[in-house]
């Protein structure tokens, strides 16, 4: 039996995390984009900023992310009481062509080529009583993946970075009970990471010939 | 104490609870061990994942003192079948048939989000028709879902009456899935770019019909549980949470509503044209269970005023974007041979258009691609914020679907609400909760 707590006491806070009514279901932000970028690029000034598709995302160091976190929790302007998703992506290294059907789209083609593969992991922070979310991307090492947990600061963290681990490998350091929550106990691998298999049995055919499960994935299957 | 595996139930039990301290009483497989691990008076037991009351295959390790809850630990994955995997390699619009298998009570929530986060990659915006009808299922799931929750929640205190009335009017609502969709459950309906087909004839006066009669099947409940002295003394003060520890473990949805935070991602962020409908956001700040059902009941009230709304304002026109590059046939008829097809957009790709033909054949085998780039698209599911982060490099196929699932989110908080209550609130706690094992497992 895992010895789980999620009843921890989180870091000291000041006040309450609840918004007055008022603020709470306004539709509408009080804060834009820009106006959360600036606000966290002033205290970290070397956080790369991206804005895309109306959303706003934040590429830190591992280094910064509980600071960044904690302070993006405790300001008073950016006040992120709840962190709503926690997930990984994993893009492999090795140099990938991206065939985008240039036949019908008339996209291009486009290369990707990475020396080391990477497992970026999002944070979703909300604000319930300013009304504005987004995103913080951190990247790590696909071959020692390793992060320090914001467990202390969101606990609602837990499952979240149990379900990372258990799904990329990454290894929250200070997580309380690190263990795999969706996969079997002893599973061997993590499967959302790119280069495990994609699984399936060989198909009898004429012959008494098999043929092999299907194992292409997007980057699979143009890699020259 | 070694184990024998042979041992028989030894001794009758002893008369006196002063004995009942000293000696153990019940012996066979590694239950001394279990028993020896543990002092006094506390022990170790598994609620479930076959306990009929754990909502499916959740299972629930509880640490007693005597019958007060110490501890309890949530054990899930027993229902894991890596749908978000799957969705990698499948085409876009594929990937629909599987997310809406997560949370089986409220299937058209993970379309809708699914195919949200996909138009917004896309950036196209749905005709407004297909908005509409979106919201009017999406409200009628609401009701669905909270219908399934009262019933089987009703049923786990020992009331049958409520389990009937609750799936008797769930089977009104899947009827009207089954005839717009063709599948009660696990539509597949919504689409990205619309819907898979447009609504039945009589959908705007089947609708309206169902709604009068939830309106009034909804005073039943009331009438039976609001004043109920049984109902009451099993949910008043049981499972409470308060507002600061539902964000802390990312609670959302009405177990947040009943503890006095009125968030609702429906008015916070519209999305599928929310904005234009009237409805309140219920809150209470009692924050036990009683105040959840409280919320839950008057949700459906809402969700059937939204309902009414939309029938009114349900415009005409397509149901599906009009960009030959995404776009599925949608203006489907029933043939004679009783299968649905598009008898104007057949004739146009096989009399008409080489091109067309082309077209209509690498959409289907090929699927389109999608732009690349991140979204996150969080809607008000039932539980909760149901959220898709989803990941595309440009191809016909997703890089990466996450689910931020609200019944894995807010099982967490399950411990905080049973510690110090006795075993029987556990099923309270659970139920109140509401989850749904598809959904937590994913």
């Amino acid at each position: 039996m895992s010895e789980a707590t999620p009843a921890r006491s989180t870091a000291p806070r000041v006040g309450s995390l609840v918004p007055t009514a008022s603020t709470g279901v306004s539709g509408r932000s009080s804060l834009t984009l820009d106006a959360i970028a600036q606000r966290v690029t002033e205290r970290f000034p070397e956080v790369r900023v991206q804005q895309a598709f109306g959303e706003l995302t934040l590429h830190v160091e591992p280094d910064d992310l509980v600071e960044m976190v904690t302070f993006c929790r405790d300001d008073d302007e950016l006040s992120c009481e709840l962190l709503s998703d926690l997930s990984g992506v994993h893009w492999p290294a090795g140099e990938h062509v991206i065939a985008r059907q240039t036949s019908t789209t008339g996209w291009p083609e486009y290369r990707v080529s990475r020396e080391h593969g990477v497992i970026e992991v999002l944070y979703v922070l909300r604000s319930v009583s300013r009304n504005h979310h987004f995103r913080i991307s951190v990247g790590t090492v696909d071959t020692a993946p390793r992060l320090p947990s914001v467990t202390e600061i969101y606990p609602t963290a837990d499952f979240h970075e149990r379900e990372v681990y258990d799904f990329f490998g990454v290894e929250f350091e200070g997580h309380p009970d690190l263990t795999r929550i969706l996969m079997p106990d002893d599973w061997i691998g993590h499967p959302h990471r790119k280069d495990y298999p994609l699984g399936g049995i060989d198909i009898p055919y004429k012959n008494d010939k098999f043929i092999p499960p299907p194992n292409e994935r997007d980057l699979r299957e143009v890699i020259d | 104490m070694a184990i024998d595996p042979t041992a028989t139930p030894s001794a009758t039990p002893p008369a006196t609870a002063a004995d009942l301290d000293d000696d153990i009483y019940v012996e066979g497989a590694d239950w001394e061990s279990v028993v020896d691990a543990v002092s006094d008076d506390h022990i170790t037991v598994n609620m479930g994942p076959q306990h009929p009351s754990t909502h499916g295959v959740l299972r629930l390790v509880l640490d007693l003192d005597g019958e007060t809850v110490t501890r309890l630990t949530p054990i899930v994955g027993y229902l894991h079948t890596g749908i978000e995997k799957n969705t990698e390699v499948r085409t876009w619009v594929q990937g629909t048939t599987f997310v809406t298998r997560m949370d089986y009570l409220s299937p058209f929530y993970n379309e809708a989000a699914f195919c949200l986060a996909t138009e917004k990659l896309l950036g196209v915006r749905v005709p407004e028709r297909a908005e509409v009808v979106r919201v009017i299922l999406l409200e009628f799931n609401r009701i669905a879902s909270h219908l399934v929750w009262l019933a089987t929640g009703g049923m786990e205190l020992g009331s049958t009456t409520v389990m009937e009335f609750g799936f008797r009017e769930r089977e009104h609502i899947l009827d009207l899935f089954e005839a717009q969709s063709g599948l009660r459950m696990n539509h597949a309906y919504i689409r990205p770019g619309g819907l898979a087909q447009d609504v039945t004839d009589d959908f705007l006066e089947r609708s309206a019909a169902l709604v009068d009669l939830l309106a009034e099947r909804m005073r039943d409940y009331e009438d039976l549980l609001v004043e109920n002295p049984i109902w009451h003394a099993r949910l008043k003060n049981v499972g409470r949470i308060d507002a600061d520890t539902c964000l802390r473990l990312g609670v959302t949805g009405p177990v947040l509503r009943a503890a006095g935070v009125p968030w609702d991602l429906r008015k916070a962020q519209p999305y599928s044209g929310y904005e234009r409908y009237e409805f309140d956001v219920p809150t209470r700040t009692e924050g036990d269970s009683f105040a959840r059902f409280l919320i839950r009941l008057e949700e459906m009230r809402q969700s059937m005023h939204i309902i009414r709304q939309a029938l009114e304002v349900l415009p005409g026109g397509p149901v599906m974007v009009d960009d030959k590059r995404i776009a599925w046939p949608s203006q489907q008829s029933l043939g004679a041979d009783g299968i649905g097809n598009d008898p104007d957009y057949i004739r146009h790709i096989m009399g008409e258009s080489m091109e067309a033909l082309i077209n209509h054949f690498k959409l289907v085998t090929q699927g389109f691609t999608v732009p690349p780039g991140q979204v996150y698209v969080p809607v008000e599911s039932p539980r909760g914020e149901l959220g898709y982060a989803v990941t595309s490099i440009g191809t016909n196929k997703p890089y990466r679907v996450h689910v931020r699932a609200p019944s894995f989110v807010n099982l967490q908080a399950a411990d905080v609400m049973a510690r110090g209550q006795g075993v029987a609130d556990v099923v309270v706690v659970v139920a109140s909760l509401d989850p749904v094992m598809g959904d937590v497992d994913r």
